[in-house]
């Protein structure tokens, strides 16, 4: 075991900081809407431009092809630059991008991947429906063959950005004859095409946040070429793309989580005073929220050593994702402790505790419920029968 | 940046855990056997120092193996997963500290020839001219020497340093428990040595800690599986399904910042205080909370003296208690810097 990072990877890490200091937006990032889409896509092609994009991409899809020290290093630069969580590009860079990289034809490549990288489009994702969240292999959007097209009807729920995105990992039942998992395809949906419409979910974190969408498929048709992997394989594809978000796509928010506390340790000795917060209540919670968070740094580096030696994330990565996710929610909630009464305020812009508070109430829901991901490890991690 | 065991240290980690499971099972603690009669591990120093164990991370110069802190929390984990005798932490940190302070000792102590006991203070510790205080002796009934767990760090001291020695019984069944004072007891070791070691008693109290905490996630875990009610075993319920999920992600939080804080300590880096206080402070709890877990899910006989659950929970709080609870853990991790 070491944490020795070689002088080339400390060299890169120099680079990254000046670059990040020299780039990050000096301007508030906009909680939604065009002025977020516009923000997050200028500040992608950005990176890309500096060469920062895709720093463990392959190069021959513009990557720079560093393997995944330095882009855990990226990202501990990244987190202590203070630059911007740039939400609206996490299903195109970490969903779709290594889906297609591993089941993608050529052509479905060489379009798609360089566009993600340079930040010209946005990606959503098209996995839960209203009758199919937990047990997603239940799934009944239906995709009919009609000569070289998919013809889909049906809907989505809970479709982040589904109106800033210009493209959707769809998943559609193609085959109602078969064991559930066995007829599912995963397909590459244009959201501009006739028959998609969307209906607006409002979310619990301000007035008038338009985060989730609704989306409904009337006769919507979908090239048969835009079906990544095998027709009625998608489960298999599907399991990728979320083993790819429960492995190395948390990596960035994990390191970040560790700046956060320490933001939320110099705010409380600003407010209580530095040595009365070691007998205080709030001081005992932060000092473990803070040995929990340099747990999760140790986590992230354990899942990247295993990673970068070529092996699959294995039992540990669930067990971070169940762990991390909660985790947030505690940080998140010890911050309106810390803010005391003016907690009850929701500040205009530059919102750095508020709008993040009410937003962790879905750490423990997205991407599986907390209780999936314990079923998950309790039968895959510790082989307890279902 | 690699953060996972060499070839050579899982072989240390075989070779410690195939003489453990050979010479320490669990099962030597049953009551019938040992009950409150104290130290079953006795025995075990000689043949440990024999295969380099109680010397692990001293350098060759000084008689050890030439290891360090890496190695030493691996196997200590290890220790915690047996629950080896408590005083295994006085001979390591006693064969550290007689090194450093040139005693002769310190090869007598890793050999498992000399007995080296532990000492916990039981409120402030004065240090200001010697030691002075009340002390819990741990183990220390055949000592010859003692390690203090002092605020600052540990000192070494003789056994005959400690006064109005009083017999107790101990929480913890299976450990020696005993009050005594120090009144200007003068240590073998010096302040400076003491706030060297600070960082590794730590360290080795949150590896063995997580090993206590890895135990009773597969004991649970075994009879989850096991155990049948309502026709199934009771693992296939979820609500004893998902503790046993939280006991599992306990035990790889504590493993993860132990393995990450034993780089940062072996490396002698200026953070190696603050991780390996971080290390304590979830290794202790994942020890207390899975051994309380553990007993949830044994029912009634996790209630009994012979399932052995209780014991993994009583050893999690002498940890917890061991160079400071998790009260004054916690006091001390909020007051110190960030790491760069």
């Amino acid at each position: 075991m070491n944490l020795d990072f070689s002088p080339e990877d400390e060299v890169f890490r120099a680079e990254a900081r000046d670059w990040l200091h020299d780039n990050v937006p000096r301007e508030a990032r906009p909680p939604s809407d065009q002025g977020m889409r516009a923000f997050d896509l200028a500040w992608q092609k950005l990176q890309f431009e500096g060469g920062w994009a895709g720093v463990s991409w392959p190069q021959e899809y513009g990557g720079r092809g560093l393997g995944l020290t330095r882009q855990l290093i990226w990202y501990e630069e990244y987190a202590k630059a203070g630059a911007p969580n740039a939400e609206l590009l996490f299903v195109g860079c970490n969903h779709a991008a290594p889906t297609l990289m591993t089941w993608g034809t050529d052509a479905q490549k060489q379009y798609h991947l360089p566009r993600i990288l340079k930040g010209e489009v946005a990606w959503c994702q098209g996995f839960s429906e209203p009758n199919n969240g937990s047990d997603l292999g239940g799934l009944r959007c239906r995709a009919v063959v009609e000569g070289d097209h998919l013809v889909v009807n049906g809907s989505k729920i809970w479709t982040s950005s589904a109106h800033l995105a210009d493209w959707q990992e769809l998943l559609v039942r193609t085959d109602t004859d078969v064991p559930k998992h066995k007829g599912i395809s995963w397909v590459i949906c244009d959201m501009n095409t006739p028959g998609i419409e969307l209906r607006p979910i409002l979310i619990m974190t301000a007035p008038g946040h338009h985060h989730f969408n609704q989306v409904f498929y009337n006769d919507v048709r979908i090239p048969l070429s835009n079906v990544v992997g095998p027709l009625n394989e998608g489960w298999k594809v599907a399991m990728s793309t979320l083993g790819f978000e429960r492995g190395t796509a948390s990596m960035s928010e994990q390191i970040r989580y560790n700046v956060v506390v320490e933001k939320l340790v110099d705010l409380a000795r600003e407010r209580f005073g530095a040595a009365a917060l070691e007998h205080d209540e709030i001081g005992a919670r932060l000092a473990q929220l803070r040995a929990e968070s340099s747990a999760v740094r140790a986590m992230t580096y354990s899942i990247a050593s295993r990673a970068a030696g070529g092996q699959p994330p294995g039992s540990e990565a669930s067990l971070m994702r169940a762990f991390f996710s909660q985790l947030q929610q505690r940080i998140r909630r010890i911050a309106l402790d810390v803010i005391g009464a003016d907690s009850l305020e929701l500040p205009d812009t530059d919102d750095p505790w508020i709008r993040p508070y009410l937003r962790s109430y879905s750490n423990t829901i997205a991407a599986g419920t907390s209780e999936i991901q314990r079923n998950i490890i309790g039968e895959r991690v510790l082989g307890l029968p279902r | 940046m690699h953060l996972l065991p060499t070839d050579e240290q899982v072989q240390i980690v075989d070779t410690v855990t195939s003489f453990l499971s050979d010479m320490a099972p669990v099962e030597r603690l049953r009551p019938d056997k040992y009950g409150q009669i104290g130290n079953p591990d006795s025995n075990l120093w000689p043949q440990l120092g024999e295969l380099g164990f109680l010397g692990l991370g001293l350098a060759e110069d000084d008689g050890g193996v030439g290891l360090g802190a890496v190695e030493e929390a691996l196997v200590y984990r290890q220790y915690g997963r047996n629950l080896i005798s408590p005083e295994i932490f006085g001979i390591t940190l006693g064969a550290h500290m007689a090194a450093d302070a040139h005693l002769n000792t310190a090869s007598e102590i890793m050999s498992g020839k000399i007995r080296v006991g532990l000492a916990n203070p039981r409120g402030v510790v004065s240090s200001d001219n010697g030691l002075s205080g009340s002390f819990h002796l741990i183990e220390a009934n055949r000592a010859d020497l003692v390690v203090v767990l002092a605020p600052e760090g540990p000192y070494l001291l003789p056994a005959s340093a400690f006064e109005d020695i009083e017999d107790g019984c101990g929480m913890d069944s299976h450990t020696l428990l005993r009050r005594a004072q120090l009144r200007n007891a003068q240590p073998m070791s010096s302040r400076a040595i003491s706030n060297t070691h600070k960082p590794r008693a730590l360290l080795l109290l949150a590896a063995y800690a997580s090993g206590l905490s890895k135990a009773s996630l597969d004991m649970a875990v075994d009879y989850a599986k096991m155990r049948e009610q309502f026709g199934k075993p009771i693992g296939a319920f979820q609500a004893v399904k998902h503790k046993c999920a939280d006991m599992a992600i306990a035990a790889e939080v504590a493993a993860c910042q132990v393995d990450f804080a034993s780089v940062v300590v072996a490396e002698n880096r200026p953070d190696a205080y603050y991780h390996a206080t971080a290390a304590k402070l979830v290794a202790v709890e994942a020890a207390l909370k899975n051994g309380a877990t553990n007993i949830q899910v044994h029912g009634a006989i996790g209630f009994t003296a012979e399932a052995d659950a209780h014991v993994y929970l009583k050893r999690a709080h002498t940890i917890d208690i061991l160079g400071g609870d998790l009260r004054t853990t916690r006091a001390s991790m909020i007051g110190q810097a960030a790491p760069s």
